[in-house]
């Protein structure tokens, strides 16, 4: 059995590291990294008025199926987003252009932690609970570990004195710990990069705006899909932060939510007064960061692919809130060009400082 | 008391049941004028460009109503069907009203969710009711005349073959409601049906008066509200294998059914940047592949002018008279 997947951040590492763990099982294969090829790819395929995560996720299936996958793991099930039925959908057209293969479907809405093992059971060939749980939980702290390093890389970008070091180094990183064949070389691993992290040489001036990203999940964490904003943003000074993280998604929706764990109820109270339901993909959410970041933020970048149905309610809302703080909107789709991207990220970043510089002048004067 | 009901969206499916609830509490129902330029304007001019047509003119509506009523009601329709969720702005409906028309009077809203049980529908309408009196019971009353009134008026639909505004026009006698195009000679025996949502096909200005100008062309026209719930559930059920949407049924079990009947072709018509249409249109474009059968699907947006329209329109029956002769 050749096991396929589409591409989502990087779930790509955790994917591979089950698989090695239960070597002997059904082979894997990645699909190519995110490229114009897969883009374009799934932009022929699918219907024209869905959504980027769509159309560069039949991309990925596409490739997949062409380096010769039988079987093929989505994400699927009712939900209130469009993403439910993406994999009955792209099912349908890779079939209409010829392939055979067998889908397995990952049920998003409820019970992730069992179905999430059961479908690693059938692709495993029947490795033994224990085995398939122990798989799991290595490839989850994998995952855990690219996530720290991403982290202290948002502080370090816009600190650094020779752009670009951080990013270098972490990239570096993320394909030492995909290599990591044990706990103990993983922890190595990870302390070796946190000190050369660490010893990046720092501008002792500098003095970063704080922007947070909030958004749509896909795009946020696929760097192809928003054209690297956060190493765009890191150039131009700014530190990044935000709440999706992969394995923060993993931790919840695997464990702690079973346990009622709520991840998100602090942001969907102070959501309560403009948007009092969930309304489907990361809408609530979004609507919920703006007046929770309005104290300790300059700005934020909410990140939606064009046409998806939350995120559009949300900007609705965002727009007419009390908390006036600053949102520039990127819309992601395939037309999109990076020389636009940064121009507005300039802009933005010009408009966040001008409003720092006033604010931090009219306290001085207060102060006097 | 008057309650302002806006005339778009929600308005084709619900207003006899709305007007029949809040007149026997004792309110006027008030609603709008057919959709003109300016109420498009308004709409649009007020929300992210990105949103769907639909959603801007309902929004042009009720920035039209906002100072000829006391209330709003906008209801918030999320689950009608276990395990069948609507579009996000369906969702989000009230609160998006809230923000986008800070100029529009207290909302009525009701949640309508199956999901968490009819004690929390029975309650919301009393909670609903409860705004114009104080008796439960009157509430009730109410409650139940429109329930029987809304089932009426989709029975009418089904029975007669007429589109909601000539039902609506027989129920309510015309006083006060929109004009319907009549046209009575049906000159050739040919049938088109036109499946999408009713706030697409009956809202003359968004569908560019698609089903007048086919009435026009001597063409009989089917619509979604024309056929039984059992067959819209079979058809459902033959394109997708199920439910998705709250009102896919408009989409994908009319077409599911249309498809199979013996209608001389399908016209669906979505909306520019409609989620689920986009998703559900495919879906029923392959399934006529499959069968064979004429599709056409029409995409309306704000720039939607006429002359494009009628020239496929046009070109869609030449091709079924062309079908029909071979």
């Amino acid at each position: 059995m050749k096991v396929g997947f589409p591409h989502c951040g990087s779930a790509y590492i955790p994917a591979k590291a089950i698989a090695r763990e239960l070597a002997g099982g059904a082979e894997l294969i990645v699909p190519p990294s995110n490229s114009k090829r897969s883009l374009s790819l799934g932009v022929k395929y699918a219907p024209e008025g869905l959504c980027i995560p769509f159309k560069l996720t039949l991309g990925n299936l596409i490739e997949v199926c062409e380096l010769g996958a039988d079987t093929i793991i989505h994400a699927g099930g009712a939900g209130i987003c469009r993403l439910g039925h993406y994999a009955k959908t792209q099912e349908w057209i890779l079939r209409d252009m010829g392939f055979d293969f067998q889908m397995l479907y990952f049920e998003l809405s409820k019970r992730k932690l069992r179905d999430m093992m059961s479908l690693i059971k059938v692709a495993s060939g029947g490795a033994s609970w224990l085995r398939i749980l122990l798989a799991l939980r290595f490839g989850l702290v994998k995952l855990g570990v690219v996530d720290d390093l991403e982290r202290m890389v948002h502080k370090i970008r816009p600190r650094e004195l020779h752009k670009g070091t951080a990013t270098g180094i972490y990239r570096q990183a993320v394909d030492a710990i995909d290599m990591a064949g044990s706990h103990a070389e993983l922890k190595k691993i990870k302390a070796d990069y946190v000190d050369r992290l660490r010893q990046i040489p720092l501008d002792p001036n500098a003095d970063p705006l704080l922007v947070r990203i909030i958004g749509e999940i896909y795009v946020v964490l696929e760097p192809f899909a928003n054209m690297d904003v956060e190493v765009e943003l890191g150039k131009l000074g700014v530190e990044v932060r935000r709440h999706n993280y992969l394995s923060q998604w993993a931790k919840f929706s695997f464990f702690l939510n079973n346990i009622g764990v709520d991840e998100n109820r602090k942001i969907h109270k102070a959501a309560m007064p403009y948007l009092k339901h969930d309304v489907g993909g990361d809408g609530w959410e979004s609507v919920g960061e703006k007046v929770l970041c309005n104290d300790e933020y300059d700005g934020m970048v909410h990140l939606a692919p064009f046409t998806c149905m939350p995120e559009t309610v949300a900007m609705n809302i965002m727009a007419s809130t009390r908390e006036n703080l600053p949102v520039l909107t990127i819309l992601c789709d395939e037309q999109m060009g990076k020389a636009g991207m940064i121009t507005r990220l300039e802009a933005f970043v010009d408009l966040l400082e001008r409003k720092r510089r006033v604010s931090r002048k009219s306290e001085k004067l207060a102060r006097v | 008391m008057r309650v302002g009901f806006p005339g778009a969206l929600l308005y084709y499916q619900y207003y006899p049941l709305c007007k029949t609830f809040f007149e026997l509490l004792g309110a006027e129902v008030v609603t709008t004028p057919p959709t003109n330029r300016e109420m498009v304007t308004a709409g649009s001019s007020m929300m992210v460009a990105e949103t769907c047509l639909p959603v801007k003119v309902f929004m042009g509506h009720t920035i039209y109503l906002s100072d000829k009523c006391d209330y709003m009601f906008v209801p918030a329709v999320r689950c009608v069907e276990k395990g069948v969720y609507n579009c996000s702005k369906f969702l989000g409906l009230p609160d998006m009203t809230r923000a986008v028309v800070p100029e529009c009077p207290p909302i009525l809203e009701l949640d309508v969710d199956v999901e968490k049980g009819k004690g929390n529908l029975y309650r919301g309408i009393y909670k609903l009711g409860s705004r114009l009196t104080h008796n439960p019971f009157k509430v009730k009353r109410a409650a139940e005349e429109a329930w029987r009134v809304h089932h009426q008026y989709v029975d009418y639909m089904c029975e007669w073959g007429q589109t909601p505004l000539e039902v609506m026009d027989e129920m309510f006698g015309g006083n006060g409601h929109r004009q319907v195009d009549k046209v009575e000679k049906f000159l050739s025996g040919d049938s088109i049906a036109l499946i999408g949502h009713p706030y697409l096909l009956y809202d003359a200005y968004v569908s560019n008066r698609v089903i007048l100008r086919l009435r026009k062309m001597g063409i009989r026209v089917a619509t979604p509200e024309m056929v039984r719930e059992v067959d819209l559930h079979s058809g459902t059920v033959a394109v997708d294998g199920g439910a998705y949407w709250s009102y896919g049924r408009d989409l994908v079990g009319a077409g599911g059914y249309y498809l199979r009947s013996d209608v001389d072709g399908v016209i669906g018509v979505m909306a520019f940047c409609c989620g689920p249409d986009s998703l559900m249109m495919d879906t029923v474009r392959r399934y006529a592949v499959r069968l064979k059968k004429p599709f056409m699907q029409l995409i309306v947006d704000e720039h939607t002018a006429d002359a494009g329209l009628i020239t496929r329109l046009e070109a869609f029956v030449d091709m079924i008279h062309r079908n029909k002769r071979r």
